[in-house]
């Protein structure tokens, strides 16, 4: 407990607060912009951490990307456009609550969800980052494709309008996945002699075009209907009875969150999709789903930030980064002269804690920014159309290119843009494509890596507790409507 | 209504229009330094060093340090410019198709000798001049720390037992760690079970997972686990020791005659570069690659410091092409 209070007294300075607060303000702006991603951002600032002392320079990377998951959601919400791919799921229900003209209750329950979701998860890093440490290592291949296959399910619970086509999208996104060289023998495959392709459809620009590009083509043509429709601004609040009744969801979304963030190779993404659909099962309207339910909007956000607390258990306890981002700060840890591992939290006791209470106080400021923020965040809405839109295709186009510097991604974008334009107005909603995209590549390379550590034996499968466990929950997800059907059918009968 | 959406997709073509066109202004403006005083008074505006991979990664890291050093010496600006894709073959190749006049470099890295023989990308070290060699870092042969075996020769004869039961694990199918395993697997005639990650540091979780019985990635990258004591490092694939884990062996020492196989990043420019302008960022560069500023920061980070000028470092290139082009053909891949 005593190095507890000491890195609490050494996090408390005017110097670190500041440093945190900025890391969080330019993650938010870093977020809120498509294209830019919280790897990049926290990758950006690096150089200038190397000259700071361990503490603040560490904690505002760590402001940069808790601020960076947020503020994807803020774009997300008010102009269907999730600024980085952990806010995709939110948009499922944000962006019609802003149809409706709820946005400013819709950023407040995001902004509720991320921190408490993002507090919690600090406190189990706290409490238990020793002990669940090694659990994480047990994931290998096997583990990760059931995972992976788990997540798959979800798609039946993005339909939208209509099932049929939302596995038609989810089946295209898991197509598309394919493109590219052969995750485990090299083969080139629907490449087309571009080596642009060969590591496959970049995830980001697919998104940005079927999200943001795809709705903003759309509202190019309602410039010119004559039936404006104005998006209202209500002011109505978020009353104490509605957040109650989301803190159970909150709850676990934060639990979800905070368990597949330890997970190495599973990311924000993946998370979100999967809170999304827990609080759909265990809703009893189901309907409201996907129509501006509070519930679809806390979910995702509470998952999305605590991941942030659980991609740290393995980085710090370990030395192992849980995703892209975990990897640039421990690069940052290193280069700091501090060894993330088993020994770290012997030999930097004070600093591991200061950081703990450091990412604390971010997830509160971002509770602060966010709630004072909303009524300016909303002022986008606001802005004519007419001017909003091409800004909007503006940014697309800045965004993809940013991502790599490379020409082709602008490319990928637009075709994209292009035929989300066309899902929108066939009723092929997009989440599923996105995360087939998300999942095929995990799922297949996964799958065949399993293989091959076993030699072909698929008995790799359902000796492993771990894989045994989700593959039943994922065939229970998937057949248990069936099953349900088939046994309320047979009690009628009686 | 009809001629209503008839407006409204003029428009989205329009608009369409626009994007792709202020895009394409972003290859042009490199063409009017061409031609322009080449000789002297070079360099006399910002020099771009073009990053091939990711910003944050390893490859990055070390440019920039190496930048931030090298433009006090040169008196100009030096910016890096990551650009992806490909395995690095995107940004490669659009570095070996700007204007050879110096003010466009690369940082390549040892894919470069290695696509023509996966069949991945046209690109070689021929599209480059050499100008210096940065880093080199060998393949390190990492066990668990458990494992029955305390030398490269007990793990062969380990391995020999179990003709194919092996797993070592690779950062990719054709990654140099891939060759590095199929390297020791000719020199030692045994049998390994390759298994792919999406890099080395997922292979190495596994490692530490006890998932696979070895990697085959370089020693900054096990290095969080060899400081916890979770793996042990058997042997180094290069003539010379590593500097951060002196007391391994190389596979020589051990009596083993391979290849050195390793990870290299060096500084190029396109084929066409004058060779007066070439002698200025050469020395620009290998002097900033011997401050003891940038050598702090390898070390720091594990890394290994291996400085060669552009024709040495053009021979070791050609060197490691050669080699490539034996080891990979029979790695059954493609």
């Amino acid at each position: 407990m005593d190095v507890l209070m000491e890195g609490f007294s050494n996090t408390l300075t005017f110097n670190t607060i500041l440093f945190i607060f900025l890391g969080v303000i330019s993650g938010i702006a870093i977020g809120v912009l498509p294209g830019l991603t919280a790897t990049m951002g926290v990758a950006l600032l690096l150089p200038i951490t190397f000259g700071m002392e361990p503490l603040p320079g560490i904690l505002l990377l760590i402001g940069v990307y808790f601020g960076a998951v947020y503020g994807g959601t803020i774009t997300a919400i008010l102009i269907n456009t999730p600024g980085t791919p952990a806010s995709a799921a939110t948009a499922l229900d944000g962006y019609p609550m802003t149809q409706k003209g709820e946005a400013r209750k819709a950023l407040t329950i995001a902004t509720l969800s991320t921190s408490i979701g993002g507090i919690i998860s600090v406190i189990v890093l706290i409490l238990l980052a020793p002990q669940l440490a090694n659990f994480a290592l047990q994931f290998s291949a096997p583990e990760t494709f059931a995972l992976a296959l788990f997540g798959i399910t979800i798609i039946s619970s993005l339909t939208g309008k209509s099932f049929a086509k939302g596995i038609v999208a989810g089946l295209v996104g898991l197509l598309i996945a394919t493109i590219g060289l052969d995750p485990i023998g090299g083969t080139q495959r629907f490449t087309f002699g571009s080596m642009n392709l060969n590591n496959g459809v970049n995830l980001i620009p697919v998104m940005i075009g079927l999200f943001a590009a795809a709705e903003a083509f759309r509202s190019v043509e309602k410039l010119f209907s004559k039936d404006k429709i104005e998006v209202a601004i209500k002011k109505t609040k978020l009353k104490w009875s509605e957040f109650k009744s989301l803190i159970t969801t909150i709850l676990r979304s934060a639990g979800i969150g905070t368990f597949v963030g330890m997970i190495p190779g599973s990311g924000a993404d993946i998370t979100a999709f999967i809170a999304y659909n827990e609080a759909k099962r265990f809703s009893k309207d189901k309907s409201k789903f996907g129509k501006g339910e509070m519930k679809g909007i806390a979910a995702p956000e509470a998952a999305n930030s605590s991941l942030t607390g659980g991609a740290m258990i393995p980085m710090l306890t370990l030395g192992i980064p849980g995703d892209a981002v975990t990897a640039v700060l421990l690069g940052a840890l290193i280069v700091q002269g501090l060894q993330p591992g088993p020994m770290l939290f012997e030999q930097d006791g004070v600093l591991v804690y200061g950081l703990f209470i450091g990412m604390l106080i971010a997830n509160l400021l971002i509770l602060i920014l966010g709630i004072y923020g909303t009524r300016f965040f909303t002022k986008v809405l606001l802005i004519p159309k007419a001017i909003l839109v091409p800004v909007i295709i503006m940014l697309c186009a800045v965004g993809s290119y940013s991502l790599g510097n490379n020409y082709f991604d602008v490319i990928v974008m637009l075709v994209f843009g292009i035929i989300g334009y066309f899902m929108i107005k066939n009723d092929f909603p997009a989440s599923p494509l996105i995360l087939g995209l998300i999942l095929g590549p995990i799922m297949e390379s996964n799958f065949r890596r399993a293989l091959v550590m076993s030699q072909g034996d698929f008995s790799i499968f359902i000796t492993r507790p771990i894989t045994a466990v989700l593959l039943i929950f994922a065939f229970i997800t998937l057949f248990s409507p069936l099953i349900i059907k088939l046994i309320k059918k047979k009690y009628r009968k009686i | 209504m009809f001629n209503l959406k008839k407006k409204g997709s003029v428009l989205l073509m329009m608009m369409l229009m626009i994007v792709l066109s202020a895009c394409n202004g972003e290859g042009n403006e490199e063409g009017t330094a061409n031609g322009e005083n080449q000789g002297t008074d070079f360099p006399n505006k910002e020099i771009e060093l073009i990053v091939p991979t990711a910003a944050g990664g390893g490859t990055d890291m070390v440019a920039r340090q190496l930048v931030d050093i090298a433009q006090d010496d040169l008196d100009e600006s030096i910016g890096v410019m990551n650009v992806e894709g490909g395995s690095g073959s995107v940004g490669m190749t659009q570095a070996a198709n700007a204007n050879p006049d110096g003010y466009t470099a690369t940082m390549v890295i040892a894919e470069l000798a290695m696509y023509e023989h996966l069949g991945t990308s046209p690109l070689t070290p021929e599209d480059f001049k050499p100008v210096a060699l940065i880093n080199y870092d060998p393949a390190a042969l990492t066990v668990p720390a458990d494992a029955p075996y305390d030398t490269v020769g007990e793990f062969i004869e380990y391995a020999k037992e179990h003709p194919g039961e092996v797993s070592v694990g690779n950062a990719g199918p054709g990654s140099i760690w891939h060759v590095a395993a199929a390297n020791l697997e000719n020199a030692a005639d045994i049998e390994l079970n390759h298994v792919p990650h999406e890099g080395a540091a997922p292979a190495v979780t596994a490692l530490a997972g006890n998932h696979i019985d070895a990697v085959t990635v370089s020693p900054a990258e096990v290095r969080t686990q060899l400081d916890a004591g979770s793996v042990k490092v058997l042997a180094v694939m290069s003539d010379e020791r590593h500097d951060l884990i002196p007391d391994v062996p190389t596979l020589s020492e051990e009596g083993i005659d391979a290849e050195s196989i390793g990870t290299w990043r060096g500084i190029t420019v396109p084929s066409e570069t004058p060779d007066e302008i070439v002698e200025i960022l050469e020395e620009t560069f290998v002097s900033a690659a011997k401050e003891e500023e940038f050598i702090d920061f390898m070390n720091k980070n594990g890394l290994g410091v291996q400085v060669k000028g552009s024709e040495e470092f053009g021979e070791f290139m050609e060197e490691n092409r050669a080699m490539f082009g034996e080891i990979i053909p029979e790695m059954g891949l493609e």
